[in-house]
């Protein structure tokens, strides 16, 4: 798709709701608690922390490191729309405190390795024909040393 | 929570009914009212006097639909444990025990049943229960694919060696391959094939993913008195626990720990409340979902450690009749046919009554791990001896 391409959100009122409308509008933005700063992946609607019900919604920069990934093989039922093999990734985010999000890997897999830094943008992923917002992650040149 | 279990409740019969894939005989009920039959003619037990149903991983049948085929006098104890997968197993036999400690009910039945043409492909039921837009974003459709992200982080970042994972699979065949119910009856794992076998999610080739089988098994639980008036040995529930610790759970993989397979307030909590140790378990019957996923369930039990784990983890430490600890003695999940788990507990209550078809010499105590990896899971220990 092209950047301008549109994802409609598919969730607006969950605790999550707002990750989905800043995805929709071409921005990565995790909340943190006002009451202990504590980020917070998944969401939550209350901090189990502290007890605080304020969340803030910060915009974070897509960038991370491959804290582990997958590549796979067999067509699940669902997954022609990414077609097999296809490269799945949890990424931690330093600046989320280390919270971690999902994606898809895109572009060289040759420095594929956990820990390699890596760069993402917004796409979508289409699953039993629906498209869903989702990240696309790129492994950052110089990453083998 | 670390109290002492002080339920004085046994398993008193079982039933198993198991058949390929999609090539079940009748619908779901049709195979677990004749499993529940089974497991209370194996009792020596009145059908109707059945009074507690409970049931784990979504299972489709509504206790009260049975009542009609099996003469039900009086349905007194009907749930089942939260969770798609097949986590809560173990701690079915809890809720079971709870019941008839308390006097809710006295005689409780734990099923599971699985035909395709109800309940659809297995590994689908399961990732609905769990499925949203993060996982599916990111291409995560099946079970495999999450519990292949744990094992890579297991395998690289731990650096457990895979071949492990081999080990583990060799021993579920090499018991399936002589028990004459298995599906995998006669057939020894070829290694090679096992090696090259194709991909599914890396690291996970085809022979590291557990089958699916239509089928149901039951295990009638009674008091321990009412119990050894019954046609069969008692099996005692010694301990059982089930849950997550903080930080463990249905979390989009933000798990703590990550690569374990989540059991270790489950594990301390049944440690604890039995007093016993790993040194003190005879044989398991380990939930292997997916290889990897079996291995972090030895670690997370405290059988061994990311450190010593190619110590323990060998063949011939797996398999009976002379392995320090055998594993999956009816073939486990892999070999004897995969109806949810439920056969590995009715394995747990053979081996200790003396019927395994791969007998574990004075097997005396059996760890029944649930399903590894999955947000709420559970363990529960059968005995053969009262322990107290």
């Amino acid at each position: 798709m092209s950047a301008n391409d549109i994802i409609e959100p598919r969730h607006t009122v969950g605790a999550d709701g707002p990750y989905w409308q800043a995805l929709a509008e071409g921005r990565l933005e995790l909340p943190r608690c006002e009451g202990c700063n504590r980020w917070h992946w998944p969401a939550v609607f209350r901090c189990g922390e502290c007890g605080s019900w304020d969340h803030r919604w910060h915009t974070v920069a897509t960038e991370g490191t491959i804290f582990s990934w997958t590549r796979t093989w067999h067509p699940f039922d669902g997954s022609e729309g990414i077609g097999v093999p296809f490269i799945s990734l949890i990424v931690e985010l330093p600046q989320a405190g280390g919270r971690r999000l999902l994606g898809l890997l895109e572009g060289d897999d040759r420095n594929l390795r956990i820990g390699a830094p890596v760069r993402g943008r917004i796409d979508a992923t289409e699953i039993w024909g629906d498209r869903i917002p989702s990240l696309r992650w790129t492994i950052l040149d110089g990453s083998a040393a | 929570m670390s109290a002492r279990f002080n339920a004085s409740v046994s398993v008193a019969g079982v039933g198993l009914r198991q058949y390929r894939r999609a090539k079940a005989p009748w619908p779901e009920r049709g195979v677990l009212v004749r499993a529940i039959v089974d497991a209370c003619e194996d009792a020596g037990f009145d059908p109707a006097d059945v009074d507690g149903f409970v049931a784990y991983g979504d299972d489709k049948n509504e206790p009260v639909r049975l009542m009609s085929d099996l003469g039900t006098k009086e349905l007194c104890w009907s749930t089942q444990i939260w969770g798609g997968g097949g986590g809560g197993i173990a701690g079915a036999f809890g809720v079971a025990a709870a019941a008839i400690e308390t006097g809710q009910a006295s005689a409780v039945v734990v099923f599971r049943t699985l035909v395709q043409a109800d309940s659809g492909r297995l590994s689908g039921a399961v990732m609905r229960h769990h499925l949203n837009d993060h996982l599916l974003g990111a291409g995560l459709i099946s079970p495999a694919q999450p519990c292949a992200l744990r094992a890579q982080r297991m395998f690289e970042h731990h650096q457990v060696p895979l071949s492990v994972a081999e080990e583990l699979v060799r021993a579920s065949y090499y018991h399936g391959a002589r028990n004459p119910n298995a599906v995998s009856y006669g057939k020894e794992l070829d290694l090679d094939a096992y090696r090259t076998a194709r991909w599914i999610a890396e690291p996970f080739r085809l022979f590291d993913c557990s089958r699916e089988n239509d089928g149901a098994g039951a295990l009638l639980l009674v008091s321990d008195a009412r119990a050894r008036d019954l046609k069969k040995k008692p099996v005692h529930l010694v301990g059982v626990a089930q849950g997550a610790g903080k930080g463990w759970g249905d979390l989009l993989e933000n798990d703590d720990d990550y690569a374990s397979a989540g059991f270790a307030s489950v594990a301390r909590r049944l440690w604890q409340q039995t007093g016993l140790t790993p040194a003190d378990i005879d044989c398991a019957q380990l939930y292997e979902n997916f290889s990897a996923q079996g291995i972090a369930s030895l670690i997370d039990h405290g059988f061994c450690t990311y450190e010593n784990v190619a110590e323990f983890v060998r063949f011939e430490n797996l398999i009976a009749p002379s392995g320090k600890l055998p594993i999956n003695t009816a073939g486990g999940n892999f070999a004897e046919g995969f109806i949810h788990g439920i056969g590995m507990a009715i394995e747990a209550v053979r081996q200790l009554r003396g019927e395994s078809t791969n007998p574990v010499p004075d097997a005396k105590t059996c760890l029944l791990a649930g399903g590894p990896g999955a947000p709420t899971v559970s363990s529960a220990i059968f005995s053969n001896e009262a322990i107290r």
